[in-house]
């Protein structure tokens, strides 16, 4: 079987920017999640996530992310997410009425850049 | 003791005291005798015998004709270096202790050496390196090579327990017995060497094939694979678990046999595969491949193709590198050849290019890969052969039983001079209605999700509902997985119906529903609530049943 999702990872301006492929669901939400933890050191100035690339994502996915942003607002640090506005993950953040808590921006860029305000 | 009136036997009397000979041929006494002699040893029935059968036969003969008490062939080991006995007459131990005699020392060695024929007519006073020989009390000694093609391959010898002058006609009819001998042991030698190869080729063939198909969602898939006879050859077949859903059917042909074509038909199959999993189209695929081919020095040829088909829409895309196009069955009700755009094999031409060709498969449609083998016949043409294939094929067939019915019409009796490999792939009609089981696992989502989506997508839902519903569906399995209990494995059911427009989900587990607990039950619930226009639970003693409903095509 191909994996499910894919990660990958970038430092662009002191910024951790996750990048996800593919779909997350109940099988592998928590392990996306211990790993892109793993993966922000505590001197980096934020993590984005990088969704744009994800055509699937349910409430396991979003507790994954939640779980993220509270760990690393436990050490000042904050996250952001990517993905754009008519996207899946647009659709499952409205339908569970958190599109507004987790920040995010249609761009990575976007992101890094709400990140500095 | 050397004697002048027997100039042509090499005699050794002592140490120091050798005696080369002059090399002349030996010849024999036409007596009686020695005639009847000459038949029993050169009887041409010996030939029909197998080399073990053989070599007893033949020293058993010569043991009573030369009227010697031991009689043995060493032969040379891989290396050339040693001689090792092979078969004795009176002299077995020397077999079983797996006496070693260097080539150049010794008795048989230096036979062996020399490429010619020792006497030594009194053990006693010559330099004897077998232990055996002097144990069993051997006196005299005669001994000749065994020649083929002018190499010796190891060392015939005679001996006497009571001191014996042996004569040149002896020493002719051991010869004639080395003649017979010597090609035997050469013959089955080689058959031996060669099926060393056949069976390593055949190993390594095997460990290169997949061994298990992946388990795929709305489609029915089934391979067949037969080695050739005689030699391996380089065929391979692959089913690709591609990403999204779709699936990536490979099939190549390696020109050429044994363990070479065996070994570049692995690269082959890993690097299609490797490419396939990127994400390259069937005509990005096939010639990423050919280029890799190209670098691989000592290049061979191969012909290959490669299909990729989405279930959910039964789109196939397909690339040729010179093979044999696919078959393309119509839910039993006929079958066409694929119209494939020609290209060259792999690694043929420089720059070569691949072309693509486009099918819709509709449900209950099959598509048949397979390498020549399975339509090649000696005096016939290759489209003869296609034709009876085409034929064959026009039927109402599971993947399996397609594959089943081809190999047994086609194959050439007693198995065939080529590989043969077929795959078939078949996109399965989708049921009114849906009912699946699934472990409760977290894993089996993804495998409903795609069954789920691809059902409503043939009901008739747009993409939208599609995704609304799929993700309700999605949140409400995810329940049943998180509170499913049984003793032993627990499972969850889904059904899914579809009546005048209206879809009816409903998932079972035999577990309770929890009432939403913490933030995140509360998101999976409003998620349902918002794909779907109704939501009804029932929790039983039995367990839960969620009932999810929604109108297609009205505005939610």
């Amino acid at each position: 079987m191909s994996p499910l999702a894919d990660l990958s990872f970038e430092v662009l301006d002191g910024v951790v920017v996750a990048r996800l492929q593919g779909e997350i669901d109940m099988s592998n939400a928590s392990d996306l999640g211990a790993a892109i933890t793993a993966r922000v050191p505590s001197d980096a100035r934020g993590l984005v996530v990088d969704l744009t690339a994800v055509h699937y994502l349910d409430s396991a996915g979003i507790k994954a992310l939640f779980e993220l942003r509270e760990r690393l607002m436990g050490r000042g640090q904050e996250i952001k997410l990517a993905f754009a506005d008519d996207s899946p993950i647009a659709t499952t953040l409205e339908y569970a009425g958190v599109q507004s808590t987790l920040g995010s921006a249609p761009t990575v860029q976007g992101a890094i850049a709400d990140l500095e305000d | 003791m050397a004697s002048e009136d027997a100039p042509q036997l090499i005699s050794i009397p002592g140490p120091g005291q050798e005696f080369l000979g002059t090399g002349d041929p030996l010849t024999l006494e036409e007596t009686p005798g020695q005639l009847e002699h000459i038949y029993r040893l050169a009887d041409p029935a010996l030939s029909e015998l197998a080399l073990e059968p053989l070599l007893d036969e033949l020293l058993a003969r010569a043991k009573d004709i030369l009227r010697v008490d031991t009689v043995a062939i060493l032969l040379l080991d891989e290396n050339g270096n040693e001689l090792v006995a092979r078969a004795a007459k009176g002299l077995e131990e020397e077999v079983e202790r797996g006496v070693r005699i260097p080539v150049g020392e010794g008795f048989a060695g230096r036979i062996a050496a020399g490429r010619r024929p020792i006497y030594i007519a009194d053990v006693h006073h010559a330099d004897i390196l077998n232990p055996i020989l002097r144990m069993k009390g051997v006196r005299s000694l005669l001994g000749v090579p065994l020649l083929v093609e002018g190499s010796a391959l190891g060392v015939l010898h005679v001996g006497t327990v009571t001191p014996r002058e042996f004569t040149n006609a002896d020493a002719a009819l051991l010869q004639l017995v080395a003649a017979q001998a010597a090609p035997a042991i050469d013959r089955a030698r080689l058959f031996e060497a060669l099926d060393r190869e056949h069976r390593s080729a055949v190993a390594l063939q095997r460990s290169l094939l997949p061994d298990r198909l992946p388990d795929l969602v709305g489609i029915d898939c089934a391979t067949r694979y037969l080695p050739a006879r005689a030699e391996v050859g380089g065929d391979w077949y692959d089913v690709i678990d591609l990403p999204g859903g779709h699936v990536g059917l490979a099939i190549g042909d390696v020109a050429g046999h044994g363990l070479r074509a065996a070994a570049l038909m692995g690269q082959l199959r890993a690097g299609l595969r490797a490419y396939a999993l990127d994400g390259h189209s069937p005509a990005d695929t096939l010639k990423r491949l050919d280029r890799m081919l190209q670098t691989i020095s000592g290049r061979g040829m191969a012909t290959a193709g490669y299909a990729v088909v989405d279930p959910a829409s039964g789109t196939m895309r397909y690339a040729s590198a010179g093979h044999p196009p696919p078959i393309v069955v119509r839910a039993g009700r006929e079958a066409h050849l694929l119209e494939v755009k020609a290209a060259p094999p792999l690694g043929s031409l420089p720059f070569a290019a691949f072309h693509e060709t486009q099918e819709r498969l509709a449900p209950g449609d099959t598509i048949l890969l397979y390498t020549d083998g399975l339509i090649e016949r000696r005096r016939e043409p290759l489209t003869a052969g296609l034709e009876r294939l085409r034929a064959l094929a026009a039927t109402r067939a599971t993947a399996e039983q397609l594959c089943q019915r081809v190999v047994e019409q086609l194959l050439p009796p007693g198995g065939g001079d080529d590989d043969i490999a077929v795959v078939a792939l078949r996109v399965v009609p989708v049921e009114a209605a849906m009912r699946v089981r699934f472990a409760a696992d977290p894993r089996v989502l993804s495998q409903m999700r795609r069954m789920l989506s691809r059902w409503l997508r043939e009901h008739g839902a747009q993409p939208d509902e599609i995704a609304a519903m799929t993700l309700a569906c999605g949140e409400a399995c995810g329940n049943a997985i998180e509170h499913a209990y049984a003793p032993g494995v627990a499972y969850f059911e889904l059904e899914a119906t579809h009546a005048n427009g209206l879809v009816t989900l409903r998932v079972r587990d035999t577990g309770r529903w929890r009432a939403p607990r913490g933030a995140n039950r509360g998101r999976g619930l409003k998620i349902i609530a918002a794909g779907v226009d109704e939501l009804d639970l029932h929790t039983t003693e039995a367990g839960t049943e969620v009932v999810m409903r929604r109108r297609l095509g009205a505005p939610k």
